[in-house]
């Protein structure tokens, strides 16, 4: 079967999504797992039998990987904190993101090593949300003793978007610092290397990113190469929600797809080898992947990418389907309840429906034949954009309660003129590094593009008919 | 002599198109200033005009519920427009935090 990884990860979903209709208890499933496990190892010789039996377990590691990512560790400060508290904590950890200033405040995650209260100091784990009311020079890594009150994130009503939000991300704490003495700063790192060089080189393309443009076109160059999006106005971004061409403000694996190409271009000059092009690409990418943040995106192009090098590496024949299916896996094998997040679904989606639907639609309108190549780069560009508006359309509809069929025609004209900007965003971070001259004159260009974008867009969502809210 | 690779040549002259485009551009900028209002993006595309926003509008932008914006909008009737993004600080229920949030939402012609 050449697609057995699919049938798996399908069947690893159901699991997840099981879990969460379900509530059979957890050994009840572990017990049943190892029976069928068993089973299959002493009496699995007939293929139909082995291929059910491995579909069922993969349904209930699913099953499992879910709900034991719900349970927290009894040293899990969560656990230690009483509901609507308003003591005064003591935590001792170390800042495991960068930490970003947005909405005039500092925010950043502290994992947890110590908890006081009055003077009982525990031992305990976890991660809490920090959001602190003035700026300050904090870095990945750095040691900090915080004091202050410990918080659910809200929920607003029924609705509980922002809690459910950082709960899939291991967060279910927020600590407000108001005060400069709430903070104590060790002076010692306690990171690892890798991450911190990232950061520092994010940071630094930022800082070439600005120097080169002024404050909107930064924002916005800085989201598509750099992916981030902190500085984005809110109209902007609220004008491409409607034109539903807000992915072009984030990385992706088209740009991740730029990054491998400039390596094996720079590598090739050197005339480096075949298989040391391919592990020093995988490795730029990996450090591209962390650069960015490693959203869903981003990992998902960077897996499906390495999956892709290791194919020509191995010289096997690479699958479209196997690759994604492998980053979907890579995913949720870490973390099962990103399956409920709606980046997650648009961003494989999109790429499942451009993969499935593209093709037939080709051969539909018999693109082969045509002999115009304008007309049939246009068509291309058509086909691809509905392919994958209409695989986002019913996600779409039920998050944001937005229909907007000018989706399709702003996609067709958008995403290459994002295309273009993308290049020559690239282009300006490596001359703002290499030769800031030659920066220089590339930022105008890019500046102008940009605010072709901009315009284009507002004109794009004022037609009528061009979205309306459900 | 140029043994160039059908890749290096298209990203050589990508490169060398950015730079004339560059060079052309930052003359035409020299020579007539609003070329440059052209090539950079008017504050009109990442913010609102608060003397000209309506309350459909103003009702639509994260941090405003209806009953503040139908507020902003009496509190412009009544003064015929606002002189500074400050004066929003004036009307009920904007306080510091809203108004650092709503300062970069606006911007006043």
């Amino acid at each position: 079967m050449k697609r057995l990884l699919v049938i798996l990860a399908v069947f690893y979903c159901l699991g997840i999504i099981l879990a969460g209709l379900l509530r059979i208890n957890f050994w009840v499933i572990t017990v049943s797992a190892t029976a069928i496990f068993a089973a299959v190892i002493l009496w699995g010789r007939k293929n139909g039998i082995f291929l059910a039996a491995v579909l069922f377990l993969a349904l209930l590691v699913g099953y499992l990987n879910t709900r034991n990512s719900w349970v927290l560790s009894n040293c899990h400060i969560y656990k230690l904190v009483a509901y609507k508290d308003s003591a005064l904590y003591w935590l001792n950890g170390r800042i495991v993101s960068q930490p970003e200033f947005k909405n005039n405040r500092l925010w950043f995650i502290l994992r947890v090593r110590e908890i006081q209260l009055d003077k009982l100091r525990y031992k305990c784990c976890g991660e809490v949300l920090i959001k602190m009311d003035f700026e300050q020079a904090l870095n990945y890594g750095d040691d900090l003793t915080l004091a202050g009150n410990l918080t659910r994130p809200p929920g607003f009503g029924r609705s509980r978007g922002y809690r459910d939000f950082l709960a899939r991300q291991g967060i279910y704490l927020i600590m407000p610092i108001k005060d400069y003495r709430q903070i104590i700063r060790q002076d010692k790192f306690n990171g690892v290397g890798f991450i911190r060089g990232c950061f520092w080189l994010r940071n630094y393309l930022e800082q070439v990113i600005r120097r080169h443009l002024p404050a909107l076109p930064a924002s916005i160059l800085a989201a598509m190469v750099l992916g981030q999006k902190r500085d984005i106005p809110w109209l902007v971004n609220n004008s491409m929600v409607k034109s539903g061409t807000v992915h072009i403000l984030v990385v992706s694996g088209f740009n991740v797809g730029i990054v491998a190409f400039m390596i094996n271009l720079l590598l090739k000059i050197l005339r480096l080898g075949r298989k040391a092009r391919i592990i020093l690409i995988a490795i730029c990418l990996l450090v591209y992947c962390a650069i960015t943040g490693a959203t869903n995106p981003v990992i998902r192009a960077t897996v499906m990418s390495l999956v892709f090098l290791a194919a020509y590496l191995l010289r096997r024949e690479p699958d479209i389907y196997n690759s994604l299916t492998s980053a979907a896996l890579f995913i949720l094998v870490i973390n099962p309840r990103q399956l409920f997040d709606i980046g997650f679904q648009l961003s494989f989606i999109s790429v499942l429906a451009i993969v499935y639907f593209y093709p037939k639609f080709e051969t539909l309108v018999h693109l082969e034949a045509w002999r115009s190549k304008i007309l049939k780069f246009f068509a291309q560009g058509c086909l691809v954009s509905f392919s994958a508006w209409l695989g986002t359309l019913a996600i779409i509809a039920l998050n944001f309660r937005i229909i907007a069929p000018v989706t399709v025609l702003a996609n067709i004209l958008i995403v290459p003129l994002a295309t273009l900007i993308t290049l020559c965003g690239f282009t300006l971070v490596l001359s703002g590094l290499i030769y800031p001259d030659l920066a220089n004159l590339i930022s105008l260009p890019t500046a102008a593009l940009i605010t072709l974008l901009l315009n284009l867009n507002a004109a794009l969502i004022k037609l009528p008919f061009a979205f309306f809210y459900l | 002599m140029l043994n160039f690779t059908p890749e290096e040549r298209k990203i050589t002259l990508f490169l060398l198109s950015l730079a004339l485009c560059g060079l052309v551009l930052n003359n035409l900028i020299k020579v007539n200033c609003r070329i440059e209002r052209m090539v950079y993006p008017p504050i009109q595309l990442a913010r609102l005009n608060l003397n000209k926003v309506n309350l459909a509008e103003l009702a639509a932008v994260k941090c405003v519920s209806a009953v503040l914006a139908r507020r902003i909008l009496e509190y412009r009737d009544l003064r015929k427009k606002f002189n500074s993004l400050e004066e929003l600080k004036e009307i009920k229920g904007i306080g510091d935090q809203r108004y650092s949030k709503l300062k970069e939402l606006f911007y006043i012609e």
